[in-house]
């Protein structure tokens, strides 16, 4: 059902310019004919209505003289019918490629926004917030399609009908036309002074209802503690405090509203008021007719009036200018270029070999890896042990090239891993991480993410029995359909686990990389993950990072990272003939037990 | 979110309730003189400009046509004033609408906190935190601009039509049959087109919400999608759900720019049948030229109201749903409330009582069963067990945050019923497992726990939690801003605060919910230090995790399923070998793992890179 609408294809990322309105007349590449077409319309528009008031004129001049009255009327009635349908026509033909212009670009902006934000790398997102990203790529982009769809078209109404109403009355009288708008400069200006101040006064209303969620929210999410100090009459105080001071900001909000209005009432209606003394003085004098009076008075509301809202669309206009730096601050960024570089035919056979790499990231000078040089040939294990900064998630971050190295080499089966397409490589790397991630999805869903080809039911089920949670999955009313996350159900820290381990069997890496993968689950369900996890390390190239030795013991080798180096090396039996920390480690199991009991003896 | 989501959709659903309604109407008791005050500038408002219009016709017919400007003069100085009145109407209107509309809000926000605050344990616990600010925050908002923009703009629009078709009878009433004729079908016109319209618009909003979690969720999850190579997948995905977006907005967009078009359309027809008709008129029934020119003017001014008709019905709709969720949480009952004969008393102290206490959350799960325990006034109890065991369920039920379903709770030998919430409440010191604090100073947190504690009070409380150092180590001292929920202090700073601010309450009963969470040693030691203060003083409940702790208690209770399993003196659990000697020899494990780590030599290094480099690993 759902299908791609089609949309001009740009490259966003040329957008950017250093001044704002460029950005934006960049943006509407592919549109510009259609929003042009748009305006032209709305102009268009303008001329029928405005020649609406014409007709009235020939009507009361002309028209009511002749002596064939009833046969001169209809003509002239059909003349309204037929200029409102054409200005209808040519209204709803503007707000129909406005509508297309502005949901166009922002349909163009949300997908590129997403695609782009995906392949950034890795440091970008490290720095960044994921908070400060959703609302670039939503309410900001939602202020960029205003700026089309309201601002700048409605900009663009004012402007036409001031010029075509004033081109009209020019035309019917100079001098009537000329002394109509006297007030036009003092209502544009009090309108840019006004909305300036009251966006300033509503901003700080705006800020003072965050004041008062915040106070809201700490209340409720503080509701034990309250009840607990039965603190109830003091929080009662607190929010009167901060929602009175909202009050009375919204008041004089308010307020400057119920100023700004009627004055400028004051000052267009006595413009209207002069307009029509002098209109009806001329009449008197024989200088215009009565048709051009009456034209004159129709068309008279059509010059101030607007006016009174440049104010407000400018002021706007300021705010989607900021939302368009905010999303070009972010679409200035580099993407990843994920299909560059080397795809071989086939897979890998999983040869890694390190050559004193070392490895800092952009923003520090402090080395994360230090010289690190080792071996691993195809279908080994490699286990990581070392403590929390010692490198060992940078290390295996570096295969999948998630961040270059630094210095020194890194190569797959002989080839320079930076050779290799970032998207081949992370193909045939797998990892399970230390706190998996599912996302929203049905659990089959959750299991084929990233598959990258159709896969069968009973693939699926395959994948899950071996990972060893099939019959956690059929214990759910829906089974495979059952939905993960905040809709759906909540799967333990363990059974998420698993469910990575499935959907990792079925991509069928030739190398893996199980980052702790044991730490976050309690001991009944680590044997069931620890019997899932052996299996899917057969046949791989297997980079296993933990912190206790029963996890490393079968590794064909181990290395022992501290700050950033390799410190120790070797088979578990070799380690233990050293003196090391390893060593230390491994005592340390023994020395529990031994103070165990040393305790119950104390107690006997 | 979601519970949001499932709200969002209701919102346009809700139908026209006349209890609701009233209900919202009855806000607007204590304030009917503003009520009356900007319905009738509003009034004024409509009548004047309607007015005008009028007196416009009779400059073009009594003083141009006529030829006599004096009349023009004459007519001319009225509208002159006319402009002063209106230019006050205006003024009224908006001073007294807005004004009254910020006041709605005031009001209904300081009930519905008034009434939240009463509220029990029972109620937060199933009803999430953002549900309950949406109704405080946007509700609110909503049913107040019901009450007054709402309420105006209903009269402004009925009122501009009657006026408009009083002077329009007044200039030529068979004309206004014409005109007449067309409302109906204006109506009947605005309500297809509205409905078509707000269809699309409900369509918009949820694919929007759809569009911001799958933003949220790609972003949260970047590494993930990065890892399994779902770029070009995700984006496929997210395509297909923008475009509907897309088509939603464009539909609703384009449906909008059609809709006044035809209304114009429409009035056209009016103003081409006036034109045919009265042209014939002008000399055979007396229309004047100027009353042509009144009659369209008065057609335009019919027109806009009814444009605006279906905008304000369809936000009455959302007002009245939103004052449905409103009212329900208004008319939630507490719980846990003060028997009618209960008593204030000054001190709790005494022993506690647990007499064949029963309690579930949900009729068909008990969590505990026949609960009975006796704690001598002084001692300290520490509670140990699996999660879900019953242990939190315990030290709510002795707080009074929530009551036994079945069984008595005694305190000094009295059913705690017979005292009331306060009583109880205010001889409490509770300290969280993830500890609470509010925006502002510390000295201002510190002085929660007693209201009316001096600055030495509250010192010496800082001083004998431990908390004095760090305290004078920030940069303004006790006078420092905490942040919202305390985010500038570290975890173990907050711990240390809310034990200060415990020990502040001088507590008759102690609860405490240890912590997790692992700190430094220097910031535990001070912990147990503050711990030992209160559990001297106290009758004390602690949900213990550490093992210094438990040592210490008087008497450890293993909760499992609803009940005590094993009660007894450390060493007499340790010797009896059952699920406390498991419990204990596992835990001795890991902090034993964790105190001798031999990486831990390097914390501190490892401390200063992670500040340096969030990203680290």
């Amino acid at each position: 059902m759902a299908t791609s609408v089609q949309l001009p294809a740009y490259n966003l990322k040329n957008a950017y310019s250093k001044r704002r309105l460029t950005g934006f007349w960049r943006m509407m590449t592919g549109f510009r004919t259609l929003y042009f077409t748009a305006i032209v319309a709305l102009g268009l528009g303008a001329i029928m209505q405005t020649a609406t008031f014409l007709l009235i004129r020939y009507f009361v001049d002309t028209a009511l003289l002749q002596p064939n009255l009833a046969e001169v009327l209809p003509p002239i009635a059909l003349g309204f019918i037929g200029l409102a349908m054409l200005q209808g026509t040519f209204s709803s033909i503007s707000g129909r490629l406005s509508a297309r212009t502005s949901e166009g670009v922002a349909l163009r902006l949300r997908d590129y926004m997403f695609d782009h934000i995906q392949r950034l790398s890795f440091t970008y997102h490290d720095g960044m917030q994921t908070g400060e990203l959703i609302q670039r790529s939503t309410s900001d982009v939602d202020a960029i399609r205003r700026f089309f769809s309201e601002q700048a078209i409605g900009i663009g109404r004012i402007i036409l009908l001031f010029s075509i109403n004033f081109g009209a009355l020019m035309a019917l009288n100079v001098k009537l036309a000329l002394a109509s708008v006297i007030a036009v400069p003092i209502v544009v200006i009090m309108s840019l002074f006004f909305f300036r101040r009251v966006s300033a006064a509503y901003e700080a209303y705006q800020e003072q209802d965050a004041i008062l969620s915040t106070t809201l929210q700490e209340n409720l999410s503080g509701v034990r503690v309250v009840k607990a100090f039965a603190r109830q009459d003091y929080e009662r105080n607190k929010f009167d405090g901060d929602n009175r001071e909202k009050f009375r900001l919204g008041k004089r909000f308010m307020l400057m509203h119920s100023a700004f209005w009627p004055i400028t009432d004051l000052i267009t209606g006595f413009q209207m008021l002069g307009g029509y003394f002098l209109g009806a003085y001329m009449v008197l004098n024989s200088e215009i007719t009565v048709g051009t009076f009456l034209a004159y008075a129709g068309i008279i509301t059509w010059i101030i009036n607007p006016m009174r809202n440049l104010g407000r669309l400018i002021v706007q206009m300021s705010t989607g200018m900021v939302s368009y730096e905010r999303v070009m601050t972010v679409l200035k960024e580099d993407r990843e270029p994920l299909g560059e570089g080397l795809w071989p035919e086939g897979h890998l056979h999983g040869n890694v070999e390190f050559q004193h790499v070392n490895f800092e990231y952009e923003q520090s000078d402090a080395p994360v890896l230090r010289d690190v040089t080792f071996k691993a040939k195809a279908g080994q294990v490699i286990a990581l042990l070392g403590s929390t900064g010692s490198g060992k998630t940078t290390l295996v971050n570096l295969l999948p090239r998630f961040y270059d190295y630094t210095g020194g080499s890194i190569t797959i089966d002989g080839v320079e891993l930076k050779e290799y397409a970032r998207h081949y490589l992370r193909q045939e790397i797998g990892i399970v991480e230390q706190e998996p991630f599912l996302f929203s999805r049905t659990i089959r869903e959750n299991i084929t993410y990233g598959v990258g080809r159709e896969v069968s039911d009973a693939e699926v089920e395959a994948a899950a029995q071996a990972a060893a949670v099939h019959d956690v999955i059929m214990s759910f009313p829906e089974g495979y359909s059952t939905l993960v996350g905040e809709r759906g159900v909540t799967l333990s820290g363990g059974q998420k686990q698993r469910v990575t381990v499935a959907r990792t069997l079925l991509k069928d890496p030739r190398i893996l990389i199980l980052d702790d993968a044991t730490s976050s689950v309690d001991t009944e369900t680590e044997e069931e993950i620890r019997e899932a996890l052996k299996l899917l390390m057969k046949g791989r190239t297997s980079f296993v990072i933990a912190h206790r030795i029963q996890t490393v013991m079968n590794a064909d080798l181990v290395l022992v990272l501290d700050k950033g180096r390799i410190v120790q090396r070797g088979t578990h039996r070799e380690l233990l003939a050293q003196d090391g920390i390893y060593r230390q480690v491994y005592d340390l199991q023994s020395r529990i037990e031994d103070e165990i009991e040393k305790e119950l003896t104390g107690v006997n | 979110m979601s519970t949001d989501l499932r709200f969002e959709e209701e919102e346009f659903q809700a139908q026209f309730n006349g209890g609701t309604l009233l209900r919202i109407l009855s806000q607007l008791r204590p304030h009917w003189k503003w009520v009356v005050g900007f319905l009738a500038s509003v009034g004024v408002v409509s009548i004047t400009e309607a007015y005008f219009t009028f007196l416009v016709k009779r400059i073009i017919d009594e003083g141009i046509t006529a030829g006599n400007w004096d009349k023009v003069l004459e007519i001319g100085t009225q509208y002159g004033l006319l402009i002063f009145i209106f230019a006050g109407a205006v003024f009224g209107f908006i001073a007294l609408t807005g004004t009254l509309g910020q006041r709605v809000m005031y009001d209904l926000r300081r009930k519905i906190f008034d009434h939240l605050q009463n509220l029990s344990f029972s109620y937060f616990d199933r009803t999430p935190v953002g549900w309950i600010m949406s109704r405080v925050t946007s509700d609110t908002e909503r049913i107040a601009d019901l009450l007054t923009w709402g309420l105006l703009d209903v009269t402004w629009g009925a009122l501009n039509i009657i006026t408009a078709m009083f002077f329009m009878f007044t200039i030529h009433w068979q004309l206004t049959l014409i005109v007449l004729a067309l409302i109906p079908i204006l109506f009947a016109i605005a309500i297809w087109f509205k409905q078509k319209i707000l269809v699309e618009f409900r369509k918009v909003r949820k694919l929007n919400s759809k569009i911001t979690g799958t933003f949220n969720e790609n972003i949260t999850g970047v590494r993930v999608v990065k890892a399994l190579v779902r770029e070009d997948e995700n984006l496929r995905e997210f395509d297909l759900l923008a475009s509907d977006m897309y088509r939603s907005a464009y539909r609703a967009a384009w449906l909008s720019a059609l809709f006044l078009p035809v209304v114009q359309i429409i009035s056209a027809v009016a103003i081409g049948g006036i034109i045919w008709f009265g042209g014939l008129q002008v000399e055979a029934l007396g229309l004047t030229i100027g009353g042509v020119q009144a009659f369209i003017s008065y057609i335009t001014f019919m027109m806009w109201p009814v444009l605006e008709m279906a905008r304000v019905y369809a936000e009455m709709q959302q007002a009245i749903a939103s004052a449905e969720r409103f009212f329900s949480l208004m008319d939630a009952k507490p719980e846990v409330v003060n028997r009618p004969d209960a008593h204030e008393a000054p001190s709790m102290a005494g022993d506690i009582e647990f007499d064949h206490v029963e309690f579930y959350y949900e009729a068909d799960k008990p969590v505990l069963r026949d609960f009975n325990l006796t704690v001598k006034q002084g001692e300290t109890i520490a509670l140990v067990g699996p999660t879900g065991g019953g242990k939190s369920t315990i030290v709510n039920l002795l707080s009074r945050f929530y009551e036994p379903r079945g069984g008595v709770v005694r305190i000094g030998g009295r059913d705690y019923t017979e005292y009331t919430l306060h009583a109880i409440h205010s001889r409490l010191g509770v300290v969280l497992q993830t500890p609470h604090l509010f925006s502002g100073t510390v000295r201002e947190n510190l002085r929660y726990g007693r209201l009316d504690a001096n600055d030495d009070e509250i010192i010496a409380a800082a001083k004998l939690a431990g908390a004095h150092d760090f305290i004078m180590a920030l940069e303004k001292g006790y006078d420092e801003q905490v942040g919202e929920g305390g985010v500038l202090l570290s975890v173990g700073q907050k711990q240390l605060i809310s034990l200060a601010r415990a020990i502040l309450a001088k507590p008759d009963i102690f609860i405490m919910d240890e912590a997790t969470s692992s700190v430094d040693t220097l910031t535990e030691a001070l912990i147990q230090q503050g711990m030992e203060e209160l559990m001297q003083r106290s009758t004390s409940f602690i949900i213990a995790h550490r093992l210094s702790t438990i040592r210490k208690a008087d008497r450890i209770i293993v909760i499992e399923n609803g009940q005590i399993a094993e009660i007894g003196s450390h060493r007499e659990l340790l010797r009896q070998r059952g699920h406390y000697y498991n419990l204990y020899t596992r835990q001795f494990r890991d902090e034993m793992e964790r105190e001798h780590d031999p990486f831990a030599s390097q914390e501190t290094d490892i401390a200063e890179r992670a500040t340096a480099q969030p990203a680290g690993d």
